[in-house]
């Protein structure tokens, strides 16, 4: 438990005392480890996410991200976590490199450290400087996505949850979002928590992966070990049919 | 705080159409309402007919006055070619209905004689089309003329008859043996002059004014909380290591400092508009800005969007879309209107106490009693109005925002 960045026990969350999207849900990210949360859409994936950042109480359970209660220490557990919302976008009057600046100074950056940072989003973001200095209203969509998540990494926080990172993107602009995770996480030691419904990406990035359906996590283990569990060739056949188990039981 | 107010304020400046709205909107549409009025105004075309049917000129042999309806006649036409009203001089009524004839001015027969009787009074009619605003400033220069001719034939006959009765007697003594004088002065006795007065009636409107101040405020509020939901900036936001209220807050800020800046200019504008539209009626223009009065009124202004800000924020941040939010924020800035208005013409001080101190729930009461005490010369009671606006909008922000969660600024129904 002490190497371990995230620890979630028995987690629940009921929407409007009808909607239970997340039903005892428990699961731990190690330091170091790519963790990928993945699951159909309505699975319960970004509820639990939200929960883990801090956005949404849980109804029942418990989270610690770093050993610090998340539910008890909302404002204190963010400064160890950078989170890319599925749906996230940029402030469209705002500069590429302002977008970086705001980011970095909302974590209380300054002087060198905020210029550091900065440096290594422009970085991160594989952006050219001319495009960074111009409104992201201007901005393709990759290139929106390339850049909130350097702004989400930049700072380097002990554990990133990704909320499908690469969605929406063409091939291009993801294989650059995957270069700039696995770059992450081999210059820095962090730990990622990544959702996903691209099944090769998950294989190439994560360490370990738990497949989740209607609030349950199905299934636990290495893509390898999974693979095998299934007698499938790959993620994805292995992810259908832990899917149809899990409805028939 | 420092940095969210920065991001907020940059995406204001950058933000050219809400800046175009709030400000420089309201500094150039009133002005251009009283450009507009004065130079349509003074566009107008109204006919007048003049029609002297006596045609006369008599002399009182007894108090040796003689009195032409000519005269009159020629004193009418002349001030109406003065002022640049078109003039007929007709020698019968029935022009009237000719539709083009706004007004007509009828000398009747015998007019000179009943003129000049002691016995008598003689008499000017006007026919006036209904529905003509215009026609009513023609009517008050007839009036006037006709006013200066019957004080000048009273003096005369008062001077007359003294004279035949061997006393002495002065005009004044015989016609208005009682006068009245009226001497304005402020609420502590000290004789005031006009320029006071006028300061007062401008600052009703200023009262007015805020009306303008507290919709775009409030609008901007709504796009800073629910806006930035919709375009998916606010999880982000939100996953930072900064409390909900913080950016809250730094919001409601954002869009003070807009309705502020709203506020002046439309001070500005107002007091550019009332000066065009005194131009307008040719009353002396009343460039009295006084800068403690829109002192005053900026800083009236500035808690009476804080507050508003603050009532709606409890259903704005619980509030699912911008439609629903505008919804609630249209029936408490329409409250604010709706007393704003009555302003024009109730001085809230003189109500009776039992109803004030049931209006004093309202906030928006609170801020005409900060104007309008101020303005009759009690800065003290205007403070302690400004002192309940910023405590109540404190105290109101301060709860909203600490029973504000994340989950409810994400997800609200």
């Amino acid at each position: 438990m002490e190497g371990s960045a995230v620890v979630v026990e028995k987690l629940h969350k009921i929407y409007d005392n009808k909607v239970h999207a997340v039903r005892g849900i428990s699961f731990r990210v190690d330091k170091g480890e790519i963790f990928g949360l993945i699951g159909p859409n309505g699975a319960g994936k970004s509820t639990t996410l939200r929960m883990i950042v801090g956005l949404i109480k849980p109804t029942k359970g418990r989270i610690r991200v770093m050993g610090i209660d998340v539910v008890k220490n909302p404002v204190e557990v963010k400064k160890y976590i950078g989170y890319l919302p599925e749906e996230a976008d940029v402030y469209e009057r705002l500069t590429g490199l302002e977008h970086l600046r705001f980011y970095a100074m909302l974590r209380g950056l300054q002087g060198y450290e905020l210029d550091r940072a900065v440096e290594y989003g422009v970085k991160l973001s594989g952006l050219e400087m001319q495009s960074l200095e111009r409104r992201a209203s201007e901005y393709s969509k990759g290139m929106k996505r390339r850049l909130l998540l350097a702004s989400v990494l930049m700072t380097r926080p002990k554990l990133a949850i990704l909320d499908e990172p690469t969605s929406g993107l063409d091939v291009y602009a993801s294989v650059n979002v995957r270069r700039m995770i696995k770059e992450y996480v081999r210059e820095t030691g962090a730990s990622i928590i990544l959702s996903s419904h691209n099944m090769l990406e998950v294989e190439y990035l994560c360490n370990r992966v738990a497949f989740i359906a209607r609030g349950r996590i199905i299934v636990e283990a290495e893509p390898k070990r999974i693979k095998e569990m299934y007698g499938a060739e790959n993620l994805e056949d292995a992810f259908v049919k832990a899917v149809k188990e899990a409805e028939e039981r | 705080m420092k940095v969210l107010l920065w991001k907020e304020l940059t995406d204001l400046k950058r933000d050219k159409k809400t800046l175009f709205t709030s400000i420089l909107l309201p500094l150039l549409m009133l002005p251009l309402m009283g450009f507009i009025g004065f130079a349509l105004a003074q566009e107008q075309v109204i006919n007048v007919a003049v029609v002297d049917l006596d045609n006369a000129t008599v002399h009182n042999s007894l108090l040796n006055i003689t009195f032409s309806s000519r005269w009159l006649l020629g004193n009418i036409t002349y001030y109406l070619a003065k002022y640049g009203y078109n003039y007929t001089v007709s020698h019968t009524t029935s022009i009237i209905k000719n539709p083009k004839i706004d007004l007509m001015v009828v000398i009747p027969k015998g007019f000179a004689e009943n003129a000049t009787s002691l016995t008598r009074v003689a008499k000017i009619e006007i026919y006036r089309k209904a529905g003509l605003q215009t026609t009513s400033r023609v009517e008050g220069l007839i009036f006037s003329i006709v006013n200066w001719f019957s004080d000048q034939l009273s003096k005369e006959k008062i001077m007359a008859l003294a004279r035949l009765a061997g006393v002495n007697a002065t005009v004044e003594a015989l016609r208005n043996p009682i006068i009245y004088t009226t001497t304005l002065v402020s609420i502590s006795g000290t004789p005031v002059n006009t320029a006071f007065q006028i300061r007062i009636t401008i600052s009703r409107f200023l009262v007015l004014a805020l009306s303008f101040v507290v919709t775009p405020a409030a609008s901007y509020v709504i796009d800073g909380i629910i806006g930035e939901r919709e375009r998916k900036t606010m999880e982000l936001l939100l996953s930072h290591p900064v409390k909900p209220s913080t950016i809250i807050n730094a919001k409601v800020i954002a869009a003070t400092i807009l309705g502020l800046i709203t506020a002046v200019a439309d001070a500005f504008g107002l007091l550019i508009y009332i000066s065009l539209s005194a131009l307008t009626y040719g009353s002396q223009a009343p460039f009295l800005i006084d800068p403690w009065l829109l002192l005053v009124h900026s800083i009236t202004a500035f808690f009476t969007i804080l507050v508003t800000v603050a009532i709606s924020l409890p259903f704005i941040t619980r509030t699912k879309g911008i439609r629903s939010a505008s919804n609630i924020m249209s029936i408490v800035t329409m409250m604010a209107v709706v007393f704003f208005f009555t302003a024009l013409f109730v001085d809230y001080m003189r109500l009776p106490t039992y109803i004030l101190a049931l209006l004093y729930i309202i906030p928006y009461v609170h801020s005409i009693l900060a104007i309008q005490t101020y303005v009759i010369g009690y800065p003290f009671q205007a403070f302690l109005h400004i002192l309940f606006l910023a405590i109540t909008s404190t105290v109101i922000l301060y709860l909203t925002t600490k029973t504000l969660n994340t989950e409810k600024l994400l997800m609200s129904k």
